[in-house]
């Protein structure tokens, strides 16, 4: 179902069956009158892995927690499946930054991931039997089965990572979004972390990630958006990802990089 | 309130009479224990919430702060709506709960400037609003009972003198009007102060006032000898009821959002992502805050008031690591404390040793001649209690306490010390220089430790059957060559090192 936005005509051609999985229209995040995001029109076709990549300060997060309506936003519109976030939630996957929460929290790691399940069950219904079930069989795909009842502070940081994406898993979502997964995790971590997101990804689902590193853009995902403040391109990876737009993103930095990304760009 | 009292005094009344009722209530040790528990057990179960969401010391400034919307409801209601002021009516309550919420939102507004930092800005509000409070009270409110020292430690040792009475039978309340035959008549001169003369002065002018008339309910009309037959009365201390029910609502609250209180505490981002209210539970627990803080500042002030919020949860931070468990120790150290801190006040620790015999201890060792009755302040005991218990705590904890940190260091460092060992004899035992590698009287050498801690070392090896000594030459044991093998699978296979061949 596309619903047109009320003041704004619904461009010709249109396919009514068709529907954008996220669609970002004229987004705008300012702190104290300094954009972080400027003016983003996104659109992300259902069922892609999407990368969203660009230099520190580009407003990676921003974006995403713009998005979600965590902050509150100058100007735009966003919809889910052409409803707007109130009405997509229960749609709607998040993983947070893995350092921005409190991990001597006195909680277990089944606790952690069964929290994904709070906002099916609504307020004050607590958690019970089916839940814990479901939150074992998350931790039980990312490889966490063995420290369920472990205290998370005791976790290393891949763990504490897979066990984020386990709370995300719990949620059953159709969208996720994914606040830098690989940060400051090792490459088994990392593996790991990229087959879960592509076995999403062939269920069916689309995932947005907030990605560093450039080397591993290609190989990840399958569609790209490159941003620093505005969006620079989105599309396609073999489109989009090219020497002439990192450039532009990335501005002089890119200089510096070596040639061997484009050249993977340009072979992914 | 008043319903709520009889309510449960009638069901009291059940269990107890009448008399036993009355001579409980009076007695002024078992109100300020009990008034000191429920005020322990309602802070300890905010302040597991203050403390994991790093706002411990916001307490602080909310106990600080109500004070001011104590006075400005205060001066309101007599100065503006002419009630008369008391500090358990409910227009107080809310409007210190309001200069609670106030506080936050003045933190964090200077705070979200981005000029000054978190704790900065918590430092610049609170005594901003406090003094106001004091300039207030020091300029408006005589009525002294908000003085510098109520602020301090507050009086939970008078908390069973301001009651409610409430009548059971026999209950007629007496109007005592100018022509009742009770009423009593002084002759005042009018005029004297004004003219400044002394009554005796013929210019002087009287008038004849009645003394004591007005409104007696039955409770006032017995003691002033106005009945003939004594009430059934109950005398219910007002801080009880009060701190009663902060102690309920406390409850009711942390029980009925614990799952939204545990996740927007975590993680605030994913409670509002899922459509939680973390702004709106936020701001509840600050009322309540507020509110605790208010109904504990008569007993036991504004200062003291923030060990019953912040001691309690960080000793069962140290003692658990389940949030419900936490839930559940929290005001268990906060009511034990407070119970034992009456005692101690009394000179009792633990009601086993006489604080008294300690200080004649004292005097005969060193000679002093420090009095040895004691008797102290009700409030700072039930604190100083309730830090001997976080003592205990972050001493003993099973896990995170310091002799247990202490020996679980010793016992990792021991078996370092073996495995090192170890390793190195597994790696030189069957090479040509093993005689010189395993020397067991140079070994020390290749160590660079002292020949005493090397023989500790081999002792202990030997015992644990990992070694034996041949020839002057240690060499392991299958049971010792497993254990290097084990140790390097369990300990190494996290950094990718292949095993041993």
């Amino acid at each position: 179902m596309w619903t047109a936005m009320p003041d704004r005509p619904e461009p010709p051609g249109m396919d009514r069956t068709s529907e954008f999985a996220l669609s970002v229209d004229d987004l705008t995040v300012a702190y104290q009158e300094k954009p972080a995001i400027w003016d983003i029109d996104l659109e992300v076709p259902e069922g892609v892995l999407m990368g969203i990549v660009g230099p520190n300060g580009a407003g990676k997060s921003t974006l995403i927690k713009a998005v979600l309506n965590l902050i509150p936003r100058a100007a735009g519109t966003v919809s889910f499946y052409g409803k707007p976030y109130e009405r997509a939630r229960s749609l709607v996957g998040y993983v947070p930054q893995r350092g921005s929460v409190d991990w001597d929290f006195p909680t277990s790691v089944i606790d952690v991931v069964t929290m994904g399940l709070y906002g099916k069950l609504g307020w004050f219904r607590r958690p019970g039997k089916r839940e814990r079930e479901l939150a074992l069989f998350a931790l039980e795909q990312v490889g966490l089965v063995d420290f369920v009842d472990r205290q998370i502070s005791q976790l290393s940081g891949g763990q504490q990572q897979r066990s984020f994406l386990a709370r995300a898993l719990v949620q059953d979502a159709q969208i996720y979004f994914m606040d830098e997964p690989f940060a400051a995790v090792d490459a088994v971590t990392e593996n790991a972390i990229v087959d879960i997101l592509q076995a999403l990804n062939k269920r069916g689902k689309t995932v947005l990630v907030v990605h560093h590193d450039l080397q591993t853009v290609a190989q990840y995902f399958d569609w790209v958006t490159l941003l620093n403040v505005e969006v620079i391109a989105t599309g396609p990876t073999a489109a989009v990802f090219t020497p002439e737009n990192l450039r532009k993103t990335y501005g002089g930095q890119v200089a510096s990089l070596n040639g061997g990304i484009l050249a993977g760009a340009a072979g992914g | 309130m008043m319903p709520l009292e009889r309510w449960l005094i009638e069901l009291l009344l059940n269990f107890v009479t009448r008399e036993e009722l009355n001579a409980f209530l009076r007695s002024p040790q078992n109100t300020a224990m009990l008034v000191g528990c429920l005020i322990a057990v309602s802070g300890a179960l905010l302040g597991v919430f203050l403390l994991l969401r790093g706002m411990s010391l916001t307490s602080d400034a909310i106990s600080h702060t109500v004070l001011l919307g104590i006075v400005v409801a205060f001066l309101l209601m007599t100065e503006v709506f002419g009630l008369h002021g008391d500090t358990s009516s409910p227009w107080l309550i809310l409007g210190a709960s309001l200069a609670g919420v106030g506080t936050v939102l003045l933190t964090e507004m200077l705070y979200r400037s981005g000029l000054v930092k978190q704790d900065a800005a918590l430092g610049l509000a609170f005594p901003l609003l406090f003094a106001i409070a004091v300039i207030l009270v020091s300029r408006y409110v005589e009525d002294a009972h908000l003085d510098e020292d109520a602020v301090l430690v507050g009086e939970i040792g008078l908390a069973w003198a301001n009651t409610n009475s409430h009548c059971f039978a026999n209950c007629e309340s007496v109007t005592v009007a100018p022509d009742h035959e009770a009423a009593k008549f002084a002759r005042q001169c009018n005029n004297c102060r004004e003219l400044g003369i002394s009554p005796r002065d013929e210019r002087a002018v009287f008038s004849e006032t009645c003394s004591n008339c007005g409104e007696y309910n039955p409770a006032q009309a017995w003691s002033a000898g106005l009945l003939e037959r004594e009430p059934v009365l109950v005398f219910f201390p007002k801080s009880i009821t009060v701190m009663l029910l902060l102690t309920l609502l406390t409850l009711g609250f942390v029980l009925v959002f614990f799952k939204e209180l545990k996740l927007s505490t975590f993680d605030t981002g994913l409670a509002q992502a899922l459509g939680f209210r973390p702004g709106a539970l936020h701001y509840a627990l600050m009322i309540l805050v507020s509110l605790v803080a208010v109904g504990a500042f008569d007993a036991v002030g504004s200062i003291l008031v923030i060990a019953f919020f912040i001691i309690p949860p960080a000793a069962a931070y140290l003692l658990t690591d389940r949030l419900a468990m936490m839930l559940l120790l929290s005001p268990l150290i906060g009511g034990v404390g407070a119970y034992y801190g009456y005692d101690l006040a009394r000179g009792q620790l633990f009601s086993f040793i006489a604080v008294a015999d300690g200080i004649a201890v004292l005097n005969r060792l060193f000679g002093l001649s420090l009095p040895e009755e004691w008797d102290s302040s009700i409030s700072a005991s039930m604190v100083l209690m309730i830090f001997i218990l976080f003592l205990l705590a972050w001493a003993l904890s099973p896990r995170y306490g310091l002799a247990s940190t202490l020996i679980r260091r010793a016992n990792r460092r021991r078996v370092f010390e073996n495995q090192v060992v170890l390793a190195h004899i597994h790696n030189h035992q069957h090479t040509t220089a093993h005689d010189i590698e395993l020397n067991v009287d140079h070994l020390h050498e290749h160590f660079r430790w002292t020949e005493r801690k090397m023989s500790r070392v081999l002792t202990g090896l030997r015992a644990l059957g990992y070694i034996r000594i041949i020839a002057g030459s240690a060499e392991l044991t299958d049971r010792g060559d497993r254990q290097v093998h084990a140790f390097r699978k369990t300990m190494l296979e996290a950094h990718n090192i292949p095993d041993l061949p």
